[in-house]
């Protein structure tokens, strides 16, 4: 299968955030084109996490506008984002943590389910052969991800690099047309990295997902994303493809150039 | 022998109703992570409703049947309930996503004086019955077995066995549907739960609908047994010691929490209460709670609560 890089699908405008006299973000615009791997990096601090939370609408910008698809969001929230079909993962995974693997992706099914409570209390016709339908779907999610042998085990007691698997597979049992991804890779070792980065590709690749996402290795960053935005101290100070972005003198002195 | 059976048994029977009041708090806690003040209030209320739309609707339709009577007050105690869960949702916690537990909390405070107040102002202050047709009179069972047998209150022999099934079918739920699954979601985390989709705000609605339905069950047991009157919102209190036990995250804790305290409570009374002087039933569950506190703070079941440093 192959998707083309099509027309922008998201658009941001001057979007300004402010947590009282805190400047998180000043003046951002930039676009998300169907089908491509969309990279925003920075250094600490820079406003990473707080511009996909606006994508989002977990914040609401007091500046500035998100394009959808042509449509104008002034007022975005979690829900309608999802309804929009944006999902995303966390930074610091929120799985729930009680649950299994498989309840935890079956929720991530909770929009696409036309069953009602009283169906459901029930165990009605309709009720049921929805539930067998939607867990097939999260199965082939399951299966996608190579996490087969870890279905039925609570979350929880899950190692790091497995748990961000999971979340990463709630938001695909979505089926997003847009994958917002916080720091997939943070505290993973190389070799659960590169399982990451294949699973990454594989989705923009096999579904034409839209992805946009946020991480610190650089190497990574500029091996799979298409093209690459750079933020520090919430201002915008580099946009276009890895190469660009690399020979860019404020990026290089702003980001790449400081040693960690 | 047969005694300390009948005992136990009365112990079990008082402890499933224990449960039926500590279900209702943690449904709510499960589910907003809110301690819900107002469960005795919501108790208070719905009996409130039962007792008066029963005694009203056969004046009102002409109705001789006190069944019917008392099938329809139910009926419309329950869509009460139901006004008061979608009220609470759209005028307070709607506005309270995200916010401290302690915001929480005060919240459902002022909720629970909101409510006494329009329960009292509706349906008067004075103390109402309700009378669903349970047999008073005790029974001898198993009197084969026993010299004399074991004597067993009907009347809580069958309330404990409607809390039981109120109980069960609850866990089946939560457990079962995918609505029970959104639930427990959001019990979980807020957050996440809505970045994929769950309606928060109708989640709140049912939850808070079903510990209201919680309340209507435990309000008309509690209130056929002890009358309807302004002290059922005390019966909540017996619900606390409950939910210590068995954690508040827990529908399994709050069964086994109950039939703990019901039944420590009855043999305590009966075997140590002549050596300590009488009157333990009243302290111990709250004694039993403390020691819980200090050495398992989460309960029996609860979720060990570990934070990253």
């Amino acid at each position: 299968m192959n998707h083309q890089i099509g027309d922008v699908i998201l658009d941001l405008k001057n979007v300004s955030l402010a947590f009282g006299g805190v400047k998180a973000l000043t003046d951002i615009s930039f676009d998300v084109r169907e089908h491509e791997i969309r990279a925003i990096i920075g250094p600490n601090g820079a406003g990473k996490s707080s511009m996909l939370n606006v994508i989002n609408g977990v914040y609401r910008p007091q500046q500035g506008e998100i394009i959808l698809r042509g449509e104008h969001f002034a007022r975005m929230n979690p829900y309608k984002a999802a309804k929009a079909g944006i999902s995303r993962t966390f930074q610091n995974i929120a799985l729930f943590k009680g649950m299994n693997v498989i309840d935890n992706m079956m929720t991530g099914r909770n929009l696409k389910i036309r069953s009602n409570l009283i169906q459901q209390a029930f165990w009605w016709g309709p009720a049921r052969r929805e539930e067998l339908a939607h867990r097939a779907k999260v199965e082939e999610v399951i299966d996608f991800l190579e996490i087969q042998h870890i279905r039925k085990t609570p979350v929880g007691r899950l190692p790091y690099g497995l748990q961000k698997r999971v979340d990463l597979g709630r938001a695909l049992a979505m089926e997003p047309s847009i994958l917002l991804l916080d720091e997939p890779m943070a505290g993973m070792n190389v070799e659960e990295k590169q399982d990451m980065c294949r699973f990454i590709l594989d989705i923009n690749d096999q579904f034409g997902t839209t992805i946009v996402l946020i991480e610190h290795d650089m190497a990574v960053v500029m091996d799979i994303s298409d093209r690459v935005v750079v933020l520090d101290y919430g201002k915008k100070i580099g946009d276009g493809n890895p190469d660009e972005v690399r020979a860019s003198p404020e990026v290089i002195s702003a980001y790449l150039g400081v040693s960690h | 022998m047969g005694f300390f059976l009948e005992t136990l048994i009365g112990g079990l029977m008082a402890g499933m109703l224990y449960s039926l009041v500590a279900l209702g708090f943690v449904l709510i806690y499960k589910a907003s992570g809110v301690f819900n003040f107002a469960q005795g209030s919501m108790v208070l209320f719905a009996a409130l409703a039962m007792a008066r739309f029963a005694e009203w609707l056969p004046h009102w339709l002409g109705l001789d049947s006190l069944w019917l009577a008392n099938t329809i007050a139910f009926v419309i105690a329950g869509a009460l309930m139901f006004v008061v869960a979608w009220l609470i949702e759209r005028l307070v916690l709607r506005y309270l996503v995200n916010q401290e537990g302690a915001t929480l909390l005060m919240a459902t405070l002022g909720i629970a004086y909101v409510l006494e107040g329009i329960g009292t102002s509706l349906f008067g202050n004075n103390i109402y019955s309700i009378d669903v047709g349970m047999p008073k009179e005790p029974v001898f069972i198993l009197d084969g077995l026993f010299e004399g047998g074991l004597l067993i209150n009907k009347e809580d022999f069958i309330a404990a066995l409607i809390a039981a099934l109120l109980v069960g079918l609850l866990a089946l739920f939560f457990q079962k549907t995918t609505t029970g699954r959104a639930l427990r979601a959001v019990a979980d985390d807020h957050q996440a739960a809505q970045s994929i989709g769950i309606p928060l705000n109708r989640i709140w609605v049912i939850i808070w609908f079903v510990a209201g339905l919680v309340a209507l069950v435990a309000g008309v047991i509690w209130g056929s047994k002890l009358g309807v009157q302004f002290s059922l919102v005390t019966v909540a209190l017996r619900g606390l010691p409950v939910v210590i036990l068995g954690g508040l995250t827990s529908i399994p804790g709050a069964i086994i929490g109950g039939l703990i305290i019901g039944v420590g409570e009855k043999l305590s009374e009966v075997y140590l209460g002549p050596m300590i002087g009488g009157g333990i039933e009243i302290w111990f569950a709250y004694q039993l709670a403390l020691v819980f506190l200090l050495f398992r703070p989460q309960g029996l079941f609860g979720e060990k609560i570990i934070d990253r440093v």
